[in-house]
Order: C-alpha cells, then sequence, then structure tokens
C-alpha cells in the first residue's frame, strides 16, 4: 500500500479535487480512501492523540472539499496542498489547544502515543529521496532539530528545550541545515 | 528582501516555525509574490517525503460519517485563494524588543490628543487619568486607549469597533516585569468600555506595556497571550 501511495500519479488527486469543486463527494471519498491513513499518521507525529489526530484530518477533508476550487494545478501539487491544508489544522489545534491538555490532563495524556524519535522519522524515508540523502550530510544533532521541527511540530524554543541547548542555537542550526539542504537537494 | 531570505522565509513557512511579523509576511507573500509561492511549494514538495512515509493508520469507522456531516453543513465558496496556512501563533514575541520597537508609534501622537477628547467629553466627573497608553494595530491606527488612573484604577476605552469572531474573545495583557511575563488584566466578548484589574500589580510605570489578544471564549488557557496581538501600546504620563 505504500508504495503504491507513493506511486500514484498526483494526477487522480487534482482530477478528484475538481470533481470536489463541483459538488461531488465521491470523489472527496476517493482522495479520503486513499490519503486518510497516511495523513492520520501525519497528524498522529504533531498531535500524538488519536481523537485529536482525527479531528485535525476531518476539519481538513471539509476545508479540502470546501476550498477545492481554489485549488491551482499551475501553482503546484496537488497532493502537496492537501498535506498543507493537514498540517495547517494540525498545527492549529497543537498550538491552540492540546498544548495545555498535556499539562494538565494526565488521565489523557496515558493514550497519548509514544514519540517517534526523529531518527526512526528519518530511517522511514523512502531511500529514493533527496531529503533523506541530503539529511543525513547534516550533523545528527542539527538533523533532529529540523526533523523535530517538521515531523513533530515543535516550535524553535520546544526544539531547544528538547535538545538543551539555547534557543539561538536552534535557530542558528534550523537556518544553516536549510540552506545545506537546498544545496544538496538543488 | 533578498533571495536567500525569501527562500529561509518560505523553508521556515513550511516547517511552520515563522512567529509574529515573520508569519504575517509570509503570509502576505503566499500567491501574491511569485518567487516566495514558487520557494514554498518547493520546500513542501521537499519535505512531502515526511509525509509519504508517515506510518498509515486506519481511520475510525465514524469520521467518513462526521465528514459528511460538515460537509452538508458548510456551503462551497467561489475559487478564493486559501486561508494563510501558517498559524500566527504568538509566542516569543514579548521577549522581541525589536517588535516592539519597530510597532508604529507614528500616529501615537494624533491618538493622544483624540483620547484626551474622548476623556473630556465623555468622563468630564472622572478622575483623571495619570497614565494614558494607545493601542494600536498593526495598521498603525489607534484602536483603544488604556486610562490608569491616579487612584490605580484603569480602563478600556475602545476607539475601533474590533470584529470578534464567534467562540473568542479579546484579551488585555499588560508586561510590568519581563521576568514575570504578561499579565491578564481583563477579558471581554466584544470591544466595549471596560475596568482593567489592576489592582493585585505595582503602580503602572512609564512605557509600561499593554496589549489586546484574541483568545478563545474564556481566556488563554496558558496565561499568556496565545492568539494574534490585535493592538499595543505602552504607557505614558498624562499632562
Amino acid at each position: 500500500m505504500l508504495a503504491a501511495t507513493m506511486t500514484r500519479p498526483d494526477t487522480g488527486i487534482a482530477a478528484a479535487l475538481r470533481r470536489c469543486a463541483g459538488g461531488d463527494r465521491a470523489a472527496l471519498r476517493s482522495i479520503y480512501d486513499s490519503e486518510a491513513p497516511a495523513m492520520i499518521g501525519v497528524a498522529m507525529r504533531i498531535l500524538r492523540r488519536r481523537e485529536l489526530a482525527e479531528e485535525a484530518v476531518q476539519d481538513a477533508f471539509v476545508r479540502i472539499y470546501q476550498y477545492a476550487a481554489s485549488f491551482d494545478p499551475s501553482r503546484g501539487e496537488a497532493k502537496t496542498w492537501i498535506y498543507a491544508i493537514l498540517r495547517h489544522r494540525a498545527l492549529n489545534i497543537l498550538r491552540g489547544e492540546a498544548r495545555t491538555d498535556y499539562v494538565e490532563d494526565f488521565e489523557k495524556m496515558d493514550v497519548a502515543s509514544e514519540d517517534e524519535s526523529p531518527e526512526a522519522a528519518v530511517s522511514r524515508l523512502s531511500d529514493e529521496k533527496s531529503l533523506k540523502k541530503c539529511l543525513e550530510t547534516l550533523e545528527p544533532v542539527r538533523r533532529n532539530a529540523v526533523v523535530l521541527a517538521f515531523v513533530s511540530g515543535l516550535t524553535h524554543g520546544e526544539v531547544a528545550g528538547r535538545l538543551g541547548v539555547p534557543l539561538g542555537t536552534v535557530k542558528a542550526w534550523i537556518r544553516r541545515s536549510l540552506v545545506s539542504l537546498r544545496e544538496c537537494m538543488g | 528582501m533578498i533571495s536567500g531570505d525569501i527562500d529561509r522565509l518560505a523553508a521556515e513557512h513550511v516547517m511552520g516555525l515563522l512567529e509574529g511579523g515573520e508569519a504575517s509576511t509570509a503570509e502576505k507573500l503566499m500567491g501574491q509574490d511569485t518567487e516566495f509561492t514558487a520557494r514554498v511549494e518547493y520546500w513542501r514538495g521537499r519535505f512531502g517525503a515526511f509525509d509519504e512515509s508517515a506510518p498509515r493508520i486506519a481511520p475510525s469507522d465514524a469520521l467518513w460519517a462526521r465528514i459528511e456531516a460538515d460537509i452538508a453543513r458548510v456551503p462551497q465558496p467561489a475559487a478564493r485563494a486559501l486561508a494563510p496556512a501558517t498559524p500566527s501563533w504568538f509566542a516569543g514575541l514579548w521577549e522581541n524588543l525589536g517588535f516592539w520597537r519597530s510597532a508604529g508609534f507614528a500616529g501615537a501622537a494624533a491618538a493622544l490628543v483624540l483620547a484626551f477628547g474622548l476623556n473630556a467629553s465623555l468622563r468630564e466627573q472622572a478622575k483623571k487619568p495619570v497614565m494614558i497608553a494607545v493601542l494600536m494595530t498593526d495598521a498603525n491606527r489607534a484602536a483603544a486607549v488604556v486610562n490608569v488612573s491616579a487612584d490605580g484604577t484603569a480602563e478600556l476605552v475602545p476607539l475601533d469597533d474590533i470584529a470578534v469572531p464567534a467562540g473568542r474573545a479579546l484579551q488585555v495583557w499588560t508586561l510590568w516585569d519581563r521576568a514575570r511575563g504578561p499579565v491578564s488584566i481583563g477579558l471581554v466578548s466584544r470591544a466595549q468600555r471596560m475596568p482593567l484589574q489592576l489592582g493585585s500589580l505595582p503602580k503602572t510605570g512609564i512605557n509600561q506595556l499593554f496589549e489586546i489578544s484574541l483568545e478563545p471564549e474564556g481566556g488563554s488557557a496558558i496565561g499568556r497571550p496565545t492568539g494574534p496581538v490585535l493592538m499595543k501600546g505602552t504607557a505614558s504620563t498624562a499632562l
């Protein structure tokens, strides 16, 4: 299934989005069938709790349907577009709502999933991807800073806390890593 | 902005790392600036490898039904730009002196005159304010005034109607001690005159910051601003 999803041409989602824009719910369902499991996985990495991850995915699909007409294939890939919507929703939930739950609601904390390590997230990347090859050229602690920010949705301050280094150091690490990644990935 | 800056801004936008002024800059550039939009697409595409390799988790049975119920309720608008893709989450801004210094105070003098006029006409009998803070929006417009009286009581006087979405509220904050951070001094569901809770704080000082942020209905759950800052200003001595 993983391979099938990764090799599926993007045009499938783009075509489904065009049908969604015309009010075709079956088209939304086809996107749901192919992408919902991965989308829940992406949201779980950020939100760590199943109910919040599903809420993010639910909100994302409502927005995908609502704004399908504004997707412009000349500006980018359809798949990238739907994941950008998902990440936006997940980060909003994380930063607006979930953060305090973690501190105050210990019962709910028990059902939060184990944190996936940044190393594990990198090792899951397809070997074909330039991102994987290029991340591996970075010093491990800097690589972790980038991965924690993107994959787990941590802020600069949270990455600093997690890695036990000053905020300014994390900001500089991430900025320099982004320059290196860009040069490496082309 | 040089192209390296654009690229860095685009990458950090995609990562969800931007805050404050940079976050709003990115939101404005998105869709309007071709180079920025292309750089965002580049980074989304490259980092998208993480999304593609995320662990697959089967949705619960009820999820699709909830989505269907939601889309039955919401109308599909005509094609228009999607809402900004970065949450304007307010964090660390209080620590960023540059942000406060660069906030435009050009209109403050005019606003002070306005505030005094307002005071004179509306509050003939009221206690004379000893300190005044004019709260300015990003667009450099005076939107509210904080009056602090000689007896230490304080009042918020809105000058401008502020749109507050359903389920949200305006929360008033002051920063009298950087070490302690912002302290909530009032919460209100719409822009209206209201007393501020300065009682437990030391006497208001010159340049003490006041600001209003948009928060959930019951106020910020974490005791500091979490929503976008709608306006801010520092206290001056009233003549």
